[in-house]
């Protein structure tokens, strides 16, 4: 589970936005909505360990994340953050299944190719596995970011705007996706977004002030 | 996946860089292997040839000419000496051994020497099978490449031609015969014809009768001699080109070039004092092509360093990814040393395979017009500092990519690009 106790984030030390209290359980999903500006970016990166928060603390099944330094959190973060980068970042010189794999080597973790094949077939994009992510479409490479992000088990899988360049099928595509994959991985999805296309699957749902 | 597969896709991703890069890298490789195999080849026929003479003793001129035509057998001879005096030389109490040198014609570019046995059992020539040295005048023998050349076998004749270069007049009238075959010395024998000293003043005496003896230091003043049958006891007014001296004290060698200097209208050159001097003007263009090739291992070196650190800065994306996956910085670490150590070693092959088999494609042209013996098909321990050096400069060019990669911002690279 996820709980946050007066988290303050910001970028160098100036505040952008404080959440008192949220507590996500393992299963639940929350969505977070708001502005362009609004802080959007700036709380998913506090919450997947890759910024440093003003004040507060974040729990991630009991750990206090930011208490973690270096490779500590690096290792943390690739065990149980599953991140979907709005910018995909997909690895150039290697193939789909290759970028799959690279998730459990960086991690220090088993490479396992047939779980790897079955995640891409379950996306739909298996006959694209020895490809290079070059010759993808941008709702192929979305899938196979998903892919990535959950392949090493997360228990929490934030996706910074991960329907905001889909066309309105693949929008349905990718969120019926997302949400088979954390259910059946028992993990949390914490989505930020301002496409209000899929305000529709989630429960939870917190909207930022500020922005524009 | 591992970082040596890792290493691979990268590498094959941008094949034309890591081409270039290793190619560099050879290049500078390939230069020392040249530089080391043409040294130690050249260091070892110099010190073959010079195995044991202690003084060359010729006509007056330049005392670097004189052992070069008569040691190396590479440059014209300086003038003759009679005879006579050479006699009087072999001698002196302070001489050991002498050995003759008398030069005038050649067999397709390879001199045809006038000399004593003494020649070829001074640097331990055997006959092959099948042989024997000269007895009478127009006997020879083949020095090995000679043989080998010309094809000539005991038993067969051919005619020399005037002069120490192909395209003098043939001596159609006074064929040789070759009666021995010596086995490979790696000394300037092999490609030699030697013959008794009277078969070339036989042919001169003979040649003299419708030319004025010029050109290539033949000048036999033996005019006029034709009954040379038995010439050798009194030789009067004979002349050879040279005379190869071991000495039989260490006091020669302050003794004897001085007193032949001062006193005789002949040279006395030292092989050990020419061939040094020899040494510092060619050792100062070998040591400039060192440097300059191990210059070329450094820039390849930079090379490797500036094609890692651009490909570093174009991957920060991918390597905050891995951090972001759980990657630690050693993992990353090995992933940019592994990339970077195996473009060096891929330019040391490279480079030690180019610069053999440069050697070995310049060694038949070198042999031919050079007369210089090298080969491409031998390794020298020496080579084997390319190994360490080559992956020292591989691993140093690593270091400062490798360790920037520590001090990725993920959060400033990911999602701030
Ligand atoms: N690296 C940074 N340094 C300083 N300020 C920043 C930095 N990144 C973002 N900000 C500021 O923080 C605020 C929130 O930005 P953030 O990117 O979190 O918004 P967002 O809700 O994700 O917007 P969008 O919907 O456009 O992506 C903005 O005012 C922005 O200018
Ligand atoms: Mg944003």
């Amino acid at each position: 589970m996820l709980e946050i106790n007066g988290l303050n984030v910001g970028h160098d030390g100036n505040a952008i936005l404080e959440v008192p209290h949220l507590s996500v359980f393992t299963g639940e999903h929350c969505l977070i909505l708001g502005a362009s500006g609004s802080g959007k970016t700036t709380l998913l990166s506090t919450l997947s360990g890759l910024l440093a928060p003003i004040a507060g603390e974040l729990l991630i099944d009991g750990c206090n994340v930011h208490k973690l330094r270096g490779v500590a959190m690096d290792e943390f973060r690739g065990r149980h953050i599953g991140i979907i980068y709005q910018t995909l970042h997909m690895v150039g010189a290697l193939t789909v299944l290759d970028n799959l794999l690279l998730a459990q080597y960086a991690a220090g973790l088993p490479q396992d190719r047939e779980k790897a094949i079955a995640l891409l077939e379950h996306l739909g994009v298996a006959e694209k596995k020895d490809h290079k992510p070059e010759t993808l479409s941008q709702g192929q490479l979305q899938r196979v970011a998903i892919a990535r992000a959950v392949i090493n088990g997360p228990r929490i899988i934030v996706g910074d705007e991960p329907t905001s360049a889909l066309d309105d099928r693949s929008c349905e595509t990718v969120m019926e996706l997302l949400l088979q994959l954390a259910a059946s991985a028992n993990a949390s999805l914490v989505i930020a977004t301002h496409d209000q296309r899929i305000k529709r699957h989630f429960h939870r749902q917190i909207t930022l002030e500020g922005g524009q | 996946m591992n970082s040596l597969s890792l290493s691979y896709a990268y590498l094959r991703h941008k094949i034309l860089s890591t081409a270039l890069t290793a190619a560099t890298f050879a290049v500078g490789v390939a230069m020392i292997v040249v530089l080391l195999l043409v040294n130690a080849q050249l260091q070892n026929e110099f010190s073959n040839n010079l195995k044991g003479i202690d003084l060359v003793v010729g006509g007056k001129g330049s005392p670097m000419q004189l052992i070069l035509s008569s040691v190396f057998h590479l440059d014209t001879p300086t003038g003759n000496i009679s005879l006579d005096e050479a006699e009087k030389l072999s001698r002196h109490s302070l001489v050991k051994e002498t050995i003759p040198i008398a030069l005038g014609d050649n067999y397709q570019g390879y001199r045809i020497v006038g000399t004593t046995q003494a020649y070829p059992e001074h640097y331990n020539a055997r006959l092959k099978a099948g042989g024997r040295y000269w007895q009478k005048k127009m006997e020879t023998v083949l020095g090995a490449e000679v043989a080998a050349k010309s094809g000539l076998n005991p038993g067969d004749s051919f005619a020399g031609s005037h002069g120490l270069t192909t395209g003098g007049e043939l001596h159609s009238g006074l064929p040789y015969t070759v009666v021995g075959i010596l086995e490979q010395t790696g000394t300037a024998i092999d490609r030699l014809a030697l013959t008794g000293r009277e078969s070339i003043w036989h042919i001169h005496e003979q040649h003299d009768h419708d030319h004025d003896a010029e050109g290539a230091g033949h000048k036999n003043g033996a005019q006029g001699h034709h009954d040379d049958g038995h010439a050798d006891a009194q030789g009067h007014g004979r002349e050879i080109t040279s005379l190869l001296i071991t000495y039989s004290s260490p006091l020669a060698a302050v003794e004897l070039p001085r007193q032949i200097n001062s006193t005789t209208s002949m040279q006395a050159a030292s092989p050990a004092f020419e061939v040094a001097r020899l040494n510092t003007f060619m050792g100062t263009g070998t040591e400039t092509i060192k440097y300059f090739a191990w210059f070329l291992i450094a820039l390849a070196g930079f090379g490797i360093f500036t094609g890692l650190y651009n490909a570093m800065n174009e991957r920060r994306y991918d390597l905050a990814l891995m951090r972001s996956f759980g990657a630690r910085p050693g993992k990353l670490f090995k992933l940019m040393m592994t990339e970077s150590l195996a473009v060096a070693i891929v330019g040391l092959v490279a480079g030690v395979v180019t610069g053999h088999l440069f050697v070995e494609s310049f060694a038949a042209w070198l042999a031919s017009s050079k007369h210089i013996h090298i080969t491409g098909r031998l390794f020298l321990i020496e080579e084997m500092w390319l190994v360490p050096v080559s992956l020292a400069v591989g691993a140093l060019a690593a270091l400062l990519p490798a360790i920037r990669v520590y001090r990725i911002d993920i959060f400033k690279t990911l999602v701030r690009r």
